[in-house]
């Protein structure tokens, strides 16, 4: 009980550091939004022939643009703290976050809530391929050191850590999508989605998957096999796998019981530093893939100068991110009874 | 030296970075053709003899395009990680040095800049400032130096209290002499591996972001915008896909490889490991 409450003292005191955290992070993204030259009533106007400066002038007072850009972002501060994250710009003005209800009932949906599912439903999916085929991997590697199943993985590491991922994207979307039409290579859905079954929707679903998963989790695979190999090799040095060996343990149970749980340890603090990366990769993938996730809306919205849409997206990112840290932390400590007491103490 | 020729992953990967370097110092001694002169008469040729790799949409020769690009892929690359290591290095230093709240106030600052998802920084910035290639550079910089922070920081604190340097504080050395006569020397080689790995990351950032068409602007080739072009043409010209792509692929597969020969060769804990 005594550990529950540290622990408890603990998450209290991390959440609270969140704080200042996330200050830092908003005022990083708002003053680069305002590094462009021009504005969004400039590239509206660029759109309408017809749009006059009073207009114009109009449009700056109504988003705050025409006040000092302290007060902008205090206005915009106050207005995130109450999750408002505003509405777009563009696109019909839908809201940046969550769906609102407007004076005749009409409901529209938020941005964000129809996009980070699907950026989180292709990344967890590619972070469980990753953590299965990467143990295996480095796991294969590291037992059979230097001799060929490690150098064959090792090369096919290394050439998965270096193939440029919208490249391969492109290759394989020619090759199994147009030359012999066995996946499709864009969206998620196929024509006619709503009539189909429901199995018929997942295989569907499935389907629309298989390439823009593969893509999205090559890089993680490659990293992460080479490091369980080297981890591995780290951990069968030591003297207590010695130990174990000398004690006439079979060997199966000194490399998955002794060797790959100490190993395996620390991926739990990896998974949340490859968060920021997983969602700004997804960036490529999706305009490839033409899959309407976090990374295709915030491109368009950054091409647009979409300002509400950038802000939102970076900061959800970055929430999303310090979550991931925050959990990759407490799994740890409750993984490793090390940490854990270290933490008490 | 006579190490890296007994390492085959080390070797290996500096002969494609030096096989790079001599391209594009080179390139226009080695070019058949300029790389910017339309020809609408030879427009999407395969592949020939007079063509080593084809001709693009506006009848460019692919090779010559090829052997420009790999300029800018090496000064984005070099360019980009020199500003990261530049300000890495000092920040870690002053950070690992002097400890207390400098400290404090720099890794928080880390910990801030880490948690902001990297690709949509360089975006929104590239986006917003219009793309050129010295945009692409400096930004990619600013916001890749953390992790040379953190090593440069966490060797200054390991080294801070050995005799060699508590021995040249006594003598009177100044801050400045004692960070940049003893502790930076003896900090070089995570900073040497680490921004040869960071070269590599570069080179593929630049490329995704030409991809995108926010990187190098045409005429100017780079192997990511002769991708894009490819892409349009992918069901007629698979030439235009296919060598800018394994261009990207093998040098940053030779910056890898020699980064991690590097870490190999120069760590000294992995000496005992392999014999």
């Amino acid at each position: 009980m005594k550990w529950l409450h540290k622990m408890l003292n603990y998450l209290i005191k991390r959440l609270l550091w969140m704080i200042p955290m996330l200050i830092g992070i908003s005022l990083i993204s708002f003053f680069i939004m305002h590094l462009a030259p021009g504005d969004i009533t400039a590239s509206e106007s660029a759109f309408n022939p017809k749009a006059s400066e009073e207009s114009r002038q109009k449009l700056r007072a109504l988003y705050n643009l025409d006040k000092p850009l302290m007060t902008q972002y205090s206005l915009w501060l106050k207005r995130i703290v109450k999750l408002d994250f505003g509405n777009s710009f563009a696109s019909h003005q839908r809201p940046v976050l969550w769906e609102t209800k407007d004076a005749k009932g009409n409901v529209s949906k938020g941005m964000i809530q129809d996009a980070l599912p699907i950026t989180l439903m292709i990344n967890l999916i590619g972070l469980l391929i990753i953590f299965a085929l990467s143990i295996f991997l480095g796991v294969v590697s590291a037992v059979n050191q230097n001799r060929w199943p490690d150098r064959l993985i090792t090369i096919i590491v290394f050439v998965g850590f270096a193939v440029p991922g919208f490249w391969l994207a492109l290759l394989l979307m020619y090759w199994t999508g147009v030359t012999h039409s066995w996946l499709p290579i864009s969206g998620l859905h196929s024509a006619g989605f709503e009539k189909m079954s429901h199995i018929a929707q997942y295989a569907d679903l499935f389907k629309h998957l298989i390439l823009p998963v593969s893509i999205s989790s090559l890089g993680g695979l490659a990293s992460i096999s080479l490091y369980v190999r080297n981890g591995m090799l780290d951990v069968l040095q030591q003297d207590f796998i010695t130990t174990a060996r000398a004690k006439g343990l079979p060997e199966n149970k000194v490399i998955y019981g002794h060797a790959l749980r100490n190993t395996l340890l620390p991926l739990i603090t990896i998974i949340g530093l490859s968060i920021p990366g997983l969602i700004g990769g997804s960036v490529i993938g999706e305009s490839i893939f033409a899959i309407s996730g976090m990374g295709k809306l915030f491109f368009d919205a950054v091409l647009m100068r979409d300002f509400p849409v950038v802000m939102g997206i970076l900061t959800i990112g970055s929430v999303l991110t310090l979550f991931g840290n925050l959990i990759a932390d407490i799994g740890y400590a409750w993984a490793d009874p090390r940490i854990r007491r270290g933490i008490s103490n | 030296m006579k190490n890296l020729t007994q390492n085959p992953l080390a070797l290996s990967g500096l002969v494609i970075i030096i096989t790079v370097l001599f391209v594009a110092i080179f390139a226009p001694w080695l070019s058949p053709y300029d790389p910017n002169y339309i020809d609408i008469h030879s427009i999407l040729l395969p592949p020939s003899y007079s063509h080593f790799m084809g001709t693009d949409g506006l009848g460019r020769d692919v090779f010559s395009r090829m052997l420009y690009g790999s300029r800018i892929s090496l000064l984005v690359g070099f360019v980009a990680v020199g500003i990261a290591t530049l300000i890495g290095t000092f920040l870690g230093a002053i950070a690992g040095f002097y400890r207390g709240y400098l400290d404090s106030i720099i890794m928080r600052f880390v910990d801030i800049m880490l948690s902001i998802p990297t690709f949509f920084l360089i975006l929104a910035v590239i986006a917003f400032l219009t793309p050129s290639i010295w945009n692409i550079m400096i930004v990619i910089g600013l916001t890749s130096w953390m992790g040379v922070t953190r090593l440069v920081r966490a060797e200054f604190l390991s080294l801070r209290n050995r005799e060699f340097i508590l021995a040249a504080e006594a003598m009177g050395a100044s801050d400045y002499r004692l960070i940049y006569k003893h502790l930076l020397p003896n900090s070089l080689t995570p900073i040497i591996v680490s921004s040869v790995l960071g070269i590599a990351s570069a080179v593929l950032t630049e490329s995704g972001l030409s991809f995108l068409g926010l990187g190098v602007q045409a005429p100017q080739s780079s192997w990511g915008n002769i991708l894009t072009d490819g892409k349009e043409y992918i069901q007629f010209a698979w030439w235009l896909s296919l060598f800018p792509g394994l261009a990207i692929l093998i040098t940053v597969l030779g910056y890898n490889l020699l980064g991690e020969g590097l870490r190999d060769l120069l760590d000294p804990k992995n000496k005992n490991q392999k014999k």
